[in-house]
């Protein structure tokens, strides 16, 4: 029982506490009935979005599963954000290492440097991409191109998370190894990645999700062959049907069962390593 | 606890330069991968457009006459500054609205909710985030457009005799499109600062004599203003460069800077693209730098 519910209160104070509960019920309404409808007009039966709906049906999933080019939207994407996800992980893990440890002489000049380019706009970034490779260097935009822009904006997420994550990190366990006589190698390998594992995967995660929903960068920076943001984006600009909608609940259903696949991981991670069996959570 | 040594203590010799040199790489190397990609993929972009902002473009082709033109036919055009202001205006109202929603949300999420559900409502908060941006704002489609839930609802109650399409396609779509897209930054920022703070300090300026304004004013304030600072700077920044939201549901009357920039690049006149894209960057940039000390990143990027 919460503590504040037990306690001897006022008129006055139940009444604020009700105003309160009744705001934050109304802002939790803001946020999800939009997707309520994006995911009832997925099975409405009918050419176009919206109300009035004839009917439900699961022709329109029909429609996704048939559809040969939102599959290759699909895979590229996917490629895309694999190699983004690996490249940005290591690349970030990496410098993170010397930004909390290596007394660096010009510390917010460096945080500046490693920020800006998730505090810009990504317009900026797609606009100067494309200035740069098409504009000056003549290269063909592809998916290549798509994946050296998606770096720029995923390296400092995983960046932060390391470096915060390292912040706290205990030296006495390194210097206990080294006590103990392992390798700088040796150290890194069996205490500090170890440790630093959960923030590793976080900065991955994120640059998987990031990558996946770019639309903007890669809107600038995309050839011939098209991720899932601009395919859809084709879509809703010219002739929507309920299709998207169905390609949207699909995409919703996969991020929650990935949330709650990596929310279960973690919590049967942090129950076993307090050596205990994992509890309700 | 010190060793000594069989030849007793020694004092080190100055280490030589070369040595220092090779420890000072020894940290420093695992930076060099992300230098250069920001440096190649980044920077350097940057500059070169910072260059492009002063050429010309001429017969479809980028020409190295270097001028102000570019900057000068920005400042000159009221269609350009008009637009520019309104973006600006357009950021400051959806920084304001978004504010005016996070921080009684967070103070709810604090005060009303108890530890155990906290987590999970500031869940919920994030999850849509972590869906599609793009789809959501086509969401808004199916409640605003001609066909979606606002009209079926007015229709429904008899407040309306047909479907209108006065809600979709103008600036305050726009406007309540970029409130949902960026209120969970906000709430985000708002609620890690919050949640630091020690509401028995509130009490005691209370029991000292002050009113509650004053309590809220002199003790609240000051200790969450870095997390206001950074809920502003995480929505204003972005709406200054949304494209998507005006394209979708502005039409014609909803366009901000982002569209005008991008129908510059589409007619490859990169440079008169590439001066607006630099007045925005500058602007940023200069913000940036004022807040920086206010600025926590990683409340909302890092916490997984």
């Amino acid at each position: 029982m919460d503590l504040l519910e037990t306690m001897p209160v006022s008129k006055r104070a139940k009444q604020t506490r009700w105003a309160f509960r009744a705001f934050g019920c109304a802002v939790m309404g803001f946020l999800y009935i939009p997707i309520f409808f994006l995911v009832l007009f997925s099975f409405e039966d009918s050419k176009t979005v919206g109300f009035p709906i004839p009917g439900f049906s699961l022709r329109w999933y029909q429609a996704v599963l048939d559809n040969q080019a939102l599959q290759d939207a699909v895979r590229n994407s996917l490629l895309v954000a694999a190699l983004v996800a690996i490249l940005a992980t290591i690349i970030g893990t990496m410098a993170a290492f010397p930004l909390v440890r290596g007394n660096l002489r010009f510390p917010s000049v460096i945080r500046i440097f490693v920020t800006l380019p998730i505090m810009l706009p990504g317009i900026l970034l797609g606009v100067a991409l494309v200035t740069f490779l098409a504009g000056q260097l003549h290269v063909r935009l592809s998916l290549l191109t798509v994946i050296a822009g998606h770096l720029v904006f995923t390296t400092p997420y995983v960046v932060l998370i390391v470096a915060s994550r390292l912040q706290g990190f205990p030296r006495a366990l390194e210097w206990a190894a080294a006590d103990l006589g392992a390798s700088p190698a040796r150290t890194l390998r069996h205490i500090i990645l170890p440790l630093i594992a959960p923030a590793i995967m976080a900065g991955a995660l994120i640059s998987v999700t990031i990558s996946l929903d770019e639309f903007i960068v890669t809107f600038f920076t995309i050839g011939s062959q098209l991720t899932l943001p601009i395919y859809i984006y084709t879509q809703i600009k010219f002739g929507v049907t309920p299709e998207v909608n169905a390609v949207a609940t699909l995409l919703l259903v996969a991020t929650l069962g990935l949330l709650a696949a990596g929310g279960l991981l973690g919590a049967v991670r942090s129950a076993r390593a307090a050596g205990r069996p994992k509890e309700e959570s | 606890m010190s060793v000594v040594t069989a030849g007793g203590t020694r004092v080190p010799p100055a280490t030589p330069f070369l040595v220092r040199l090779k420890r000072r790489l020894v940290v420093l190397w695992p930076f060099t991968p992300i230098t250069l990609v920001l440096t190649l993929l980044f920077m350097i972009p940057l500059g070169i457009m910072v260059v492009y902002s002063f050429w010309t473009t001429r017969n479809l082709n980028v020409v190295s006459d270097w001028t102000l033109s570019n900057y000068i036919r920005f400042f000159t055009n009221e269609t350009y500054l008009r637009t520019f202001g309104k973006t600006v205006l357009m950021a400051a109202l959806v920084t304001v609205a978004a504010l005016l929603l996070a921080v009684p949300f967070a103070y709810f999420l604090v005060r009303y909710v108890s530890a155990r559900w906290q987590r999970t409502v500031l869940l919920a908060v994030i999850v849509p985030f972590w869906t599609s941006y793009l789809l959501r704002v086509y969401a808004w489609q199916a409640i605003l457009g001609e066909k979606g839930a606002l009209n079926q609802f007015l229709l429904a109650t008899g407040l309306i005799d047909a479907p209108s399409r006065l809600f979709v396609y103008n600036n305050i779509a726009v406007f309540i499109v970029l409130v949902y897209m960026y209120f969970p930054f906000a709430a985000l920022a708002v609620y890690s600062s919050l949640e630091k703070f020690d509401f028995n300090l509130f009490r005691a300026a209370q029991d000292l004599g002050a009113r509650q304004d004053q309590a809220f004013r002199h003790i609240l304030l000051p200790a969450i203003r870095p997390g206001l600072i950074t809920a502003c700077i995480f929505v204003f920044v972005p709406v200054l460069g949304e494209y998507l939201a005006p394209t979708l549901v502005g039409g014609t009357e909803g366009v901000l800077i982002s569209n005008l920039i991008i129908n510059f690049f589409r007619g490859v006149q990169y440079p008169a693209g590439a001066a607006i894209a630099i007045l925005i960057a500058a602007f940023v940039i200069v913000l940036l730098v004022i807040f920086r000390r206010y600025l926590q990143i990683e409340d909302v990027v890092a916490r997984g």
